[in-house]
């Protein structure tokens, strides 16, 4: 179905409690069981790190690649609102949506993750930090991040619900919103600055680690890759969220918008790969790609994955074919997620003869918390105004049924002549 | 309201105005004079490790131990074995190098070095590792630590190690037996040994001891220098060895500290906050120009459709 994103409206027509919810649900009670076991037996028991392999997938897939693809509002809302897209607009509450959901199953995680969570109040207290740490900055920057702008960029959609559901509660919800709209780009400067200090010093950690990491992928310019792979890993999750979202719940498609996020996306991952490549050739790294070991083959599947998702996002967009679109968006973030991983584990070589393969306990746990993300999501669209839709679809949350709107137009409202020109 | 491409090559101009304007920042910062390079504490105490008088007994292995109520890796079948490496079990091990050609063999002390700027300091979000500016011992506060393991992850000579039994871990490395510095006494380890193959002392008396063995037996010593003199910005614990250094795990670093030579850029773009608060400066600016337009479109839609803004 085609039609134009003109208004975010709830999903309405399709049950909360679905088969999907509750197998999710499950999932994430199995995973708490299996913290609470974490808490009082230790890491050791649990997992699968060592003392070579410190970190495993809790911190390094859950947290370091999953708040890439939680990048969305960050890369998505700074097309949108820094560089002028105002047709990206239509999208923002899905990424201001998954990236909460991804940042708070990631962080939520991360105290798991730690061994002596109860010393964590000293993120609280800025006299007793070390402000050389990269780990620092991310522990700091983070939770700020969530708990702050990109919590509020959250909020419209709840003031929305309670305007149009609960009639008593009008007269606070135009006070809050109007009090909202005048802070509004103070606090959306804060979501893009923040984002980008602590996704780049994401890549700062793996830094310190040295020689440990494989010099294909320790480079000073790691932290600059790392948040850049954010900007299309973020792009990539919010438009194939959105595709799967309107082919599962058969909501109308708007193939302008997403041929304008394939394009983006496909012109970062594309300068993504020349800086890669010309950092591994002027450094004289070029050799370490031909040797026959697992690294250079591990750093060409990255490369030729990203460059076959460029030129798929290219294509779809062309053909105007949704399906390749979800396809090349599933594939840029593969890629994305692969370059964020691997340094961590797959090119990390302590040299100490020690393996490390996550347990079955460690991956329901880290499958348990990405399964919570999903489930609040599927029950936020249902309630909330989060998916774009045509007007036709606006919704009459009082009397729960479809509202009276204009007719679907045949050409993008107020934007025929720009869509003319093009 | 029209969206011409005028406008939109417009806007994309206040983007790139402050991509430009953080790069500029960046760039000047980036181009500080270096930091200046970090020197021993004037008081810094440290091990001397002579690997060509060391006869493996592993005496200050069991000192060690007692000294720190460590009580070696039991956990098989309460038989103690001879660590395979340094655990949690164990703050101080020896290690034997023998090649596969049948030359010379060599035994090796491994502890934590002490380093003059160490990677693991660097790393510590809370510090709860601290190098004391008086002694230069590198320890650890139970009460700052939250159990990240990233002291794991940057140490380039793999020492802090971390109890992965248990609900209370904590991280477990030497500190020079600090507790006996305090009322006098020299490190468990250098005093038991028999063969005076470790010693203690201030750094510079073991630097000139070191340099003096070298002078008194020209060609005994590898590339007649002792490791830990300039090595990863230098260490308080030195070696002195016959065979390769890296054979007996002692890494190829340079001279550059690990933190000197990883995060120079980072520290340079985060040193007081320039470059991250002159972007969002320069960021809310151009935000709040498209952020009026973008209300007076949704304000156009609102009379169109007659349904309320959305945010």
């Amino acid at each position: 179905m085609i039609g134009f994103w003109e208004r975010n409206v709830p999903v309405f027509d399709v049950p909360v409690r679905t088969r999907a919810l509750y197998v999710l649900t499950g999932l994430f009670l199995l995973a708490f069981g299996l913290v609470t076991y974490r808490e009082l037996a230790g890491l050791g028991p649990v997992s699968g790190m060592n003392d070579a392999y410190a970190w495993g997938i809790w911190k390094t897939f859950n947290v370091m690649t999953l708040t890439g693809l939680g990048s969305g509002a960050f890369s998505v809302g700074m097309t949108a609102y820094l560089f002028g897209r105002w047709r990206l607009h239509s999208v923002m509450r899905t990424a201001c949506l998954t990236s909460l959901l991804a940042y708070i199953s990631g962080m939520t995680l991360l105290a798991v993750d730690v061994g002596r969570p109860w010393n964590m109040y000293l993120v609280l207290m800025p006299w007793k930090w070390n402000y050389h740490s990269p780990l620092l900055e991310v522990a700091v920057c983070m939770p700020l991040y969530a708990m702050f702008p990109l919590f509020l960029e959250n909020i419209p959609p709840v003031l929305e619900w309670l305007h149009e559901a609960r009639p008593s509660a009008r007269p606070i919800v135009e006070k809050a919103t109007a009090i909202m709209a005048k802070f509004y780009p103070l606090v959306v400067g804060l979501a893009y600055i923040l984002p980008a200090m602590h996704q780049s010093s994401l890549g700062a950690l793996m830094l310190l680690a040295g020689d440990r990491v494989h010099p294909l992928w320790q480079t000073p310019f790691l932290p600059l890759l790392y948040v850049w792979a954010a900007a299309f890993m973020g792009f990539s999750c919010v438009a194939g969220t959105l595709l799967f979202c309107t082919l599962m719940w058969k909501r109308p498609m708007d193939l302008d918008v997403l041929r304008e996020m394939g394009r983006i996306t496909c012109y970062i991952i594309i300068a993504w790969l020349v800086f890669r490549f010309s950092d591994i050739l002027f450094s004289g790294k070029l050799g370490l790609t031909f040797q026959f070991n697992q690294y250079a083959v591990l750093f060409w599947i990255e490369m030729v994955i990203l460059t076959l998702a460029a030129i798929t996002l290219w294509d779809s967009a062309k053909l105007k074919n949704a399906r390749m679109m979800f396809h090349a968006h599933l594939i840029a973030a593969i890629g994305g997620m692969m370059y964020r991983f691997d340094p961590t584990t797959l090119a990390f070589n302590p040299k100490s003869g020690a393996i490390y393969f996550p347990t079955a306990m460690e991956i329901l746990v880290a499958l348990g918390f990405v399964s919570f993300a999903i489930a609040v999501f599927m029950i936020a669209a249902k309630k909330l105004a989060i998916i774009p839709a045509p007007l036709s679809y606006w919704y009459d949350y009082e009397n729960e049924v479809l509202a009276k709107a204009p007719e679907p137009q045949l050409s993008r409202p107020g934007e025929a002549l720009a869509t003319a020109q093009d | 309201m029209k969206f011409t491409r005028r406008e939109a090559l417009k806007s994309l101009g206040g983007g790139a105005a402050a991509v430009a304007a953080t790069g500029l920042v960046s760039i000047s910062a980036v181009g500080q004079e270096s930091a200046e390079v970090k020197t021993a504490p004037k008081h810094a105490v440290g091990l001397l490790y002579d690997a060509t008088r060391c006869i493996g007994c592993q005496s200050c292995v069991a000192a060690c131990n007692e000294a720190n109520n460590l009580e070696g890796d039991l956990r098989a079948d309460r038989i103690h074995h001879s660590a395979q490496d340094l655990t949690s079990f164990s703050k101080n091990i020896i290690k034997l190098y023998r090649p596969a050609d049948g030359s010379g063999y060599s035994f090796v002390k491994q502890q934590c070095m002490h380093c003059i700027d160490p990677a693991c300091v660097a790393g510590c979000s809370f510090k709860a590792l601290t190098k004391n500016p008086e002694s230069g011992v590198v320890g650890w506060t139970s009460s700052k630590c939250i159990g990240c393991r990233y002291c794991e992850i940057a140490c380039p000579y793999h020492i802090p190690k971390f109890q992965w039994e248990g609900w209370n871990p904590k991280i477990v490395k030497c500190e020079l037996c600090k507790e006996r510095l305090a009322v006098g006494k020299e490190p468990a380890c250098s005093s038991v040994c028999p063969a005076k193959a470790v010693i203690f002392g201030t750094r510079e008396q073991l630097l000139a001891e070191a340099k003096q063995r070298i002078r008194q037996n020209p060609g005994k010593y590898y590339q007649d220098r002792a490791f830990g003199e300039t090595d990863g910005g230098g260490t308080q614990a030195l070696y002195l060895s016959h065979v390769p250094f890296d054979k007996l795990g002692l890494p190829n670093l340079g001279n550059e500290s690990v933190p000197e030579k990883y995060l120079k850029w980072q520290n340079r773009i985060y040193s007081y906050l320039a470059v991250p608060v002159v972007t969002y400066a320069t960021m809310v600016a151009v935000i709040r120009k498209n952020w009026h337009d973008h209300q007076h479109h949704e304000k156009e839609e609102q009379e169109r459709t007659g349904l309320r803004p959305q945010l």
